[in-house]
C-alpha cells in the first residue's frame, strides 16, 4: 500500500536498482514550487547505481580521464626537455635560430625562383642559330690594300676597306670644324688599316658606291652624298657619318663583326 | 475517486486482458509515464539468474520499431529521459518529458517494453556495463549488506540478487531475455500509469500495444524464509550490519504496524546533522558507545513475505556493543510503547508518505504500485487513516515477532568484534 520509499525510509535506495537509459534534461521540479513548502527528504528514490557513467550507449558523457598524452621528447629541443624549467631563458636563442633559418631559406628561395623564372622566360628569346647569324667572321688577308669588300651582314651591306698609309694620314689630318658630323678618325677605327662601316647611306638608305666620290671614299648615287675614306659625310644631303658596327679582331688576320 | 490535492481526478481502468491503466493530471508542465511489470528479480529461475539486470540495462537497445540510436536520439531530441528501475518484485519502465512531446516518448516506451529485439551483439556489448554496474554497487557497503541479508534469509525467489551474479556475467544471452519477457511481461501483470496524460490516450495505447501477451505468465514461487547469516570480512574500519527476522507482506495490517514500529525505533535522521533525539535506537546505542555510529530500523515488504530488523553502522571495535544495544532497544518496545512515542511515529510515517507523493516520481511510483496490486486505489487520506488506526498493542506484537522470530544477519567490514547471529 505504502510506496517503497515510505516503507523503507532511508534505506529505500538500496532495495531497488535503476538504470537511466537516456538521461534527459528535465530536472525534478521542486514540489514546493506548486504549493507551500516541502520538507521532502533529500534522499531520492533512485538507487546508487544511477551515477551517470553507467549508460554509455545511452548518450551520457564520461570524463575522458583515460587519455594519455604521448611522449614528445624525441621531437623537442634539448633546452626544452625538462618540463620543470622555464622556457623563457632559451626563448631568445630559439627565436634567433628559427628566424635566421627562415630568413636564409627565404632568400635562397627567392633567388632560386628568380633563376628558374628567368631560365624559362629567356628560353623564349632568340636561339643560338639565330644569334650566330648576327655575327660575321672575315679573313682580312684576302682583302688587298686600297680595296673595299662588301659582305652581307644582318641584312645590310658591310664595307671592309683595307686603307693605304696615304689614306690614313689624310683622314687623320681632316679638320673637325669642316665636318657635318664631327668625329676623329681614331674614334671610328680600332686599327687604322681597316675601316669597317655599314654600307647604308644615312640620308635615305641607299648603298654607297666604294672608291667613288670627291673625297676618296664612298659616293651615294641616289642623292649625291660624298663620304671620305673614314666613312664621314663630306658633301651632300646625308646628315650623319656611316655607322660603325661593333667589331673585334680575334687575331691579326680575322675580325668578328657583331 | 477523490483526486489528489483536488487538482484532477485519478482514473483507473482495468482492461479485459488484465492490464491496469491509471492516470492523473496534476497540470505540471512535465509529464511522466510508467509501465509497471510484476517481473522483478524474484521471478528469475536458477537457469537465468541475472536476466533482470540485463533487462534493466537493455532499455535502450534496438527494438522492432526503432533502433538504439533512434531511441536515444528521439528521446534526447525532446529533452526527455528514459529509465528502468527494478526491485525484487517489480520492474518500472518510465519516461518523462514536456507535455507536448509525450506522444513521441510514449512510442519509444511502447517499443522498449513490448517489442525489443535483443540483437546478440548488442546484448554481448552489455557485459562491460554489467561489470561497471556491479562495481558501482560494490562501492556502497549498504548495497552489499542488504543483498546479502536477502540471500541469507530466503531459500528462493527473494534471495535472488538485484545484480547479475559473477558466474553469469557474459552468460546471459538474448534467448534468456526473450524467454523471461515471454513468461513474465504479460498483460495481467502490467500496469500503464501516466501523470499528466489523457486517460483515453493511455487506454488506447494499452488496448493496442500492451495486450500482446495474455495470461498470468509463469507464477512465481512462494518465498520461503530460512534465516541464515552472511559475513563479508574486508579491511573497512566501519562495520555495516543488519539483523532481521521475518516481517509482514505488503498490504496487510501487520505491515502497517511494522512501518509504525520502524518509525518508533527510528528510520533515519529527520534533521540534517541533528542528534536524532526521536530515534530510540539512536539514543539507546549512544549510551553503549562513544564512537561514531548509525542505527536505523530496516523494513521491507514483499507480496508474500517481508523483513524487519535493525541496520547498524559502527566502528569495528564497538560493533558488538552497538548491535546488542540496538536489539535490546527493540526488546524494550515489546513491553509497550508510550502514547507520545506512538503519535510521534505515526506522524512521522504519515509525513514521510505524503512527502514522497509530492514529487512526480514518487507519485507515479505510488500510483503504479497500487495499480499493480489489484487496482484498488487508496487515497492518501485513507492511508493516513489506516496509519492512525494502528494501536500500541499492534506495535508491541510486531516487536515481539521480531524478537522471537528466527533471525538472519549480514555484516561487512572488519568483523573481529562482530557477534554471530546465534550470539545475539
Amino acid at each position: 500500500m505504502l510506496s517503497l520509499a515510505a516503507r523503507s525510509g532511508a534505506l529505500s535506495p538500496y532495495l531497488q536498482a535503476t538504470n537511466v537509459a537516456v538521461n534527459g534534461s528535465l530536472k525534478a521540479l521542486l514540489p514546493g514550487a506548486v504549493k507551500g513548502d516541502s520538507l521532502l527528504k533529500s534522499s531520492s528514490q533512485k538507487a546508487p547505481a544511477i551515477s551517470a557513467c553507467v549508460s554509455a550507449p545511452g548518450g551520457i558523457r564520461m570524463a575522458h580521464t583515460d587519455i594519455k598524452v604521448p611522449d614528445f621528447s624525441d621531437y623537442r629541443r634539448p633546452e626544452l626537455l625538462d618540463p620543470k624549467k622555464s622556457s623563457q631563458e632559451s626563448s631568445e636563442s630559439r627565436k634567433t635560430f628559427s628566424y635566421l633559418v627562415t630568413g636564409a631559406t627565404a632568400v635562397v628561395g627567392v633567388y632560386t625562383a628568380k633563376t628558374v623564372a628567368t631560365q624559362f622566360i629567356s628560353s623564349m628569346s632568340a636561339s643560338a642559330d639565330v644569334l650566330a647569324m648576327s655575327k660575321i667572321e672575315v679573313k682580312l688577308g684576302e682583302i688587298p690594300e686600297g680595296k673595299n669588300m662588301t659582305f652581307k651582314w644582318r641584312g645590310k651591306p658591310l664595307f671592309i676597306r683595307h686603307r693605304t698609309e696615304k689614306e690614313i694620314a689624310t683622314e687623320e689630318a681632316v679638320d673637325m670644324a669642316m665636318l657635318r658630323d664631327p668625329q676623329h678618325d681614331k674614334d671610328r677605327v680600332a686599327n687604322p688599316k681597316w675601316i669597317i662601316v655599314i654600307g647604308v647611306c644615312t640620308h635615305l638608305g641607299c648603298v654607297p658606291i666604294a672608291n667613288a666620290g670627291d673625297y676618296g671614299g664612298y659616293y651615294c648615287p641616289c642623292h649625291g652624298s660624298h663620304y671620305d675614306a673614314s666613312g664621314r659625310i663630306r658633301k651632300g644631303p646625308a646628315p650623319l657619318n656611316l655607322e660603325v658596327p661593333y667589331y673585334e679582331f680575334t687575331d691579326d688576320d680575322t675580325v668578328v663583326v657583331g | 475517486m477523490k483526486g489528489i490535492r483536488g487538482i484532477s481526478k485519478l482514473s483507473v481502468t482495468k482492461l479485459p486482458s488484465g492490464l491496469m491503466i491509471a492516470s492523473l493530471d496534476n497540470y505540471f508542465p512535465a509529464s511522466r509515464i510508467g509501465v509497471f511489470v510484476k517481473a522483478g528479480c524474484r521471478y528469475e529461475s536458477p537457469e537465468n539468474q541475472g536476466v533482470t539486470h540485463l533487462l534493466r540495462l537493455a532499455a535502450n537497445l534496438t527494438t522492432k520499431g526503432a533502433s538504439a540510436f533512434r531511441i536515444c536520439r528521439g528521446v534526447e531530441a525532446v529533452g526527455g529521459s528514459l529509465g528502468v528501475t527494478s526491485s525484487r518484485e517489480n520492474m518500472i519502465y518510465s519516461v518523462d518529458c514536456l507535455r507536448d512531446h509525450i506522444d513521441t516518448v510514449m512510442e519509444y516506451l511502447i517499443n522498449v517494453t513490448t517489442a525489443p529485439e535483443f540483437r546478440p551483439w548488442e546484448v554481448s556489448d552489455l557485459t562491460p556495463r554489467v561489470k561497471m554496474d556491479k562495481a558501482l554497487a560494490a562501492q556502497t557497503p549498504q548495497m552489499g549488506v542488504i543483498e546479502g541479508v536477502h540471500g541469507a534469509a530466503y531459500k528462493n525467489a527473494l534471495s535472488n540478487s538485484l545484480y547479475c551474479p559473477d558466474y553469469m556475467v557474459g552468460q546471459v544471452n538474448a534467448d534468456h531475455m526473450h524467454n523471461f519477457i515471454q513468461n513474465n511481461f504479460t498483460s495481467a501483470r502490467m500496469a500503464l500509469v501516466g501523470l499528466g496524460v489523457d486517460h483515453n490516450v493511455l487506454k488506447q495505447v494499452g488496448e493496442q500495444f500492451l495486450n500482446i501477451r495474455s495470461g498470468m505468465g509463469t507464477a512465481g514461487t512462494k518465498a520461503q524464509y530460512r534465516g541464515g547469516e552472511v559475513r563479508v570480512q574486508n579491511g573497512s574500519s566501519l562495520v555495516h550490519s543488519v539483523v532481521v527476522s521475518e516481517g509482514a507482506a505488503v498490504g496487510t495490517d501487520e505491515a502497517m504496524a511494522f512501518s509504525v514500529l520502524q518509525h518508533v525505533l527510528g528510520a533515519g535522521p529527520h534533521v540534517k546533522r541533528g542528534s536524532n533525539p526521536t530515534s530510540k535506537l539512536f539514543q539507546g546505542v549512544a549510551k553503549a558507545t562513544a564512537d561514531p555510529f548509525d542505527a536505523s530500523a530496516f523494513n521491507s515488504n514483499y507480496s508474500d513475505s517481508g523483513l524487519f530488523g535493525v541496520y547498524t553502522i559502527s566502528q569495528s571495535a564497538a560493533a558488538g556493543d552497538v548491535i546488542k544495544a540496538a536489539i535490546s532497544q527493540v526488546k524494550a518496545v515489546t513491553g509497550g510503547v508510550s502514547e507520545a512515542d506512538l503519535t510521534r511515529a505515526k506522524t512521522q510515517l504519515k509525513a514521510e508518505y505524503l512527502m514522497s507523493l509530492e514529487s512526480s516520481e514518487g507519485l507515479l511510483d505510488a500510483m503504479g504500485l497500487q495499480a499493480l496490486s489489484g487496482g484498488v486505489y487508496h487515497s492518501p487520506e485513507a492511508i493516513a487513516q489506516k496509519i492512525d488506526s494502528v494501536s500500541a498493542t499492534d506495535v508491541a506484537n510486531a516487536a515481539n515477532k521480531f524478537v522471537s522470530g528466527k533471525k538472519s544477519m549480514a555484516s561487512s567490514g572488519n568483523l573481529i568484534k562482530t557477534p554471530f547471529v546465534d550470539e545475539i
